[in-house]
């Protein structure tokens, strides 16, 4: 392309730098202010903090039982994508390879599901819930999760399973292979590129998320971080943006981290939800 | 519109593709398949059953209970629904915060399909002539996508808040006090305040959307446009528009949806506020049916605003469809 050729333009690029720091300030502005306390910030929001005021962090972890609350929602991550994977790729195969139960009817049938808005289905979910006795219940929010995540992990994997050929699985079914033995160890390890996708879809997805878990657990029983964040934060009277900031930062650190670390596969794994 | 795409994508596509080895297979396949009937039930129930289970009971379900409770007085969690027929929907029609809400949203609408169609066009563009620092810059203007909405809502209500908030304190430090405003509760301002938000928070997906559209352009096309003479705004309109078109029906799409349904962000910033000033259809909705008890009357709200979303995604599918036809 013509200005790629053009090698010796730095103008342009710096210029570009500089607009996408200015772009994250707010998050560096975070990370700048954190380390004060509240009259130093309001005093200058810009300046460098006088010292190492490690005070906000210390309330936040103490307050909100911070690490308790990170285990938790860690925990909700790794049961939800373990579901998902399973349930997803099975059914993904079942879905696309099989003859029975492969009408195109069941494919409507989960493909609907990418369309549905939660509002819709929330208030009636709630009553279910409630109805079998699990309202505001882990159980409740995980079997939500994954019942809501199941029709975006099945396309996901159904479009990458079509790019597996088939004489593979017709081998080993002569070789005397069991059908769900055949997928498990023949179809299974070859959709890895696309299980990472969806852990890191779905990990960041859960661990981000405040909305589900708020109106599925409420925000007393719900002790998944950003549920605790809001409630601590609605419950201060006089903000106290040290402190605010602080766990903002505390919550976004392991992200953070890393998206630095593995910005492509990042990348990759959250342009999948553009099925959504 | 999401359902229409994918039909047309793999999914349903799949199948057909490696269909020449399974025919000659056939022969075997099927006296297999014959001989164990019974294994074949089960290990396709295994397959599928607890996908099919969870799915159906936790989402398929309560869609369509919604659909019944539509049709119902339901009020408070505990009190049995009774049938009253049409009467929610009669009521919609004559809901004032419902057409308030409406004209709400439509607003934020309007202006997150312009920014992430044409904005997140211009920087994609941008993006795409880099030739060194490629993944860093690209990687700080994605970075707000990564970020939980709790976090985004939070760093704006920092930086926008009055009396203590990052803007407002540059602006007096630097003299223009005047110019202070409460960027978040003023019911001039709030409006685009929760659009700056979500364009902020969301700018790197759409963006990426259209990179991902930019590789595919053939060096050709640019070579031929070179040696024509064809300076960089010519190459944009002439070439990299018409071709990024597929991209731009997408985020238009993509992002109606996405403003059509605001409403997490509402929640972790204005609940609605001030007033009903920023009660989108989505807060609305919520509100009916956690907040104030009148679940019946918020299904046949979530029922008509699906129906017109449902309406208007077809139609733009089928306008994508078309253009794309003609291109």
């Amino acid at each position: 392309m013509m200005a790629r050729r053009r090698s010796g333009l730095p103008a342009f690029e710096v210029l570009m730098l500089v607009a996408g720091v200015i772009f994250v300030l707010p998050c560096l502005l975070a990370l700048l202010n954190s380390f004060k306390s509240n009259t130093e910030i309001i005093a200058g929001p810009l300046a460098l903090p006088a010292r190492l005021d490690l005070g906000n962090f210390d309330y936040i972890f103490r307050e909100l039982k911070l690490l308790r609350l990170m285990l938790n929602t860690l925990l909700m991550c790794v049961l939800v994508i373990a579901a998902l994977v399973t349930m997803g790729s099975m059914a993904a195969y079942s879905l696309t390879r099989r003859r029975m139960f492969s009408g195109a009817l069941l494919r409507v049938f989960f493909l609907a599901g990418l369309t549905i808005p939660f509002q819709i289905i929330m208030v009636p979910l709630l009553k279910e819930f409630r109805m079998l006795n699990i309202q505001f219940t882990y159980l409740a929010l995980f079997l939500h999760h994954v019942s809501w995540g199941l029709p975006l992990c099945i396309f996901i994997y159904s479009a990458f399973m079509s790019t597996i050929p088939r004489e593979l699985e017709e081998a080993a079914a002569i070789d005397g292979c069991g059908q769900i033995g055949l997928f498990w160890r023949i179809i299974f390890p070859l959709l890895l590129p696309c299980t990472v996708t969806i852990i890191i879809f779905w990990g960041l997805w859960i661990w981000n998320d405040f909305m589900q878990a708020f109106i599925v657990m409420g925000p007393e029983r719900g002790r998944l971080v950003f549920v605790q964040l809001w409630k601590l934060l609605n419950d201060q009277y006089v903000k106290d943006w040290g402190h605010i900031l602080a766990g903002v930062v505390a919550l976004s650190a392991p992200v953070t981290v890393l998206y630095v670390l593995m910005q492509r596969q990042f990348v990759k794994g959250l342009m999948a939800g553009s099925g959504k | 519109m999401s359902a229409a795409q994918a039909l047309a994508n793999p999914l349903a596509a799949g199948p057909a593709v490696p269909r020449l080895p399974a025919e000659e297979s056939r022969t075997p396949a099927r006296h297999r398949k014959r001989r164990a009937g019974a294994e074949d039930w089960v290990a396709s129930l295994v397959l599928c059953g607890p996908a099919v289970l969870l799915y159906g009971g936790f989402v398929v379900l309560p869609a369509v209970l919604g659909f019944a409770y539509s049709l119902t007085d339901w009020s408070g969690w505990t009190r049995t629904p009774h049938y009253i027929g049409l009467a929610n929907f009669r009521e919609l029609a004559g809901d004032e915060r419902l057409y308030s809400a409406l004209r709400f949203t439509l607003f934020e609408t309007v202006l997150i399909v312009l920014f992430f169609t044409f904005g997140a066009l211009l920087l994609a563009v941008l993006l795409d002539k880099l030739s060194c620092m490629k993944g860093l810059i690209r990687g700080l203007f994605f970075y707000p996508y990564v970020l939980s909405i709790l976090v985004s809502a939070l760093l704006l209500k920092y930086l926008a808040n009055y009396n203590d908030g990052a803007v407002n304190l540059a602006l007096r430090w630097a003299g223009l006090g005047r110019w202070a405003q409460d960027w978040m509760m003023d019911p001039q301002l709030v409006g685009y305040f929760i659009f700056g938000m979500v364009a902020w928070s969301s700018l790197g997906f759409f963006t990426t959307l259209y990179l991902a559209n930019l590789q595919t352009i053939p060096l050709e096309l640019y070579e031929a446009a070179t040696m024509d003479g064809a300076g960089p705004l010519s190459v944009f309109r002439h070439i990299q528009i018409p071709m990024l078109m597929p991209t731009l029906m997408t985020n238009s799409v993509f992002s109606l949806i996405f403003g059509i349904n605001l409403f997490g962000q509402i929640v972790v910033t204005t609940e609605g506020g001030p007033g009903y000033r920023t009660t989108t259809i989505g807060y609305y909705m919520y509100w009916l049916g956690v907040i104030n008890n009148r679940q019946g009357y918020a299904s046949a709200v979530s029922l008509a605003v699906f129906a017109a979303l449902l309406a208007v995604a077809v139609a733009q599918v089928a306008l994508l469809r078309r253009r794309q036809v003609e291109l």
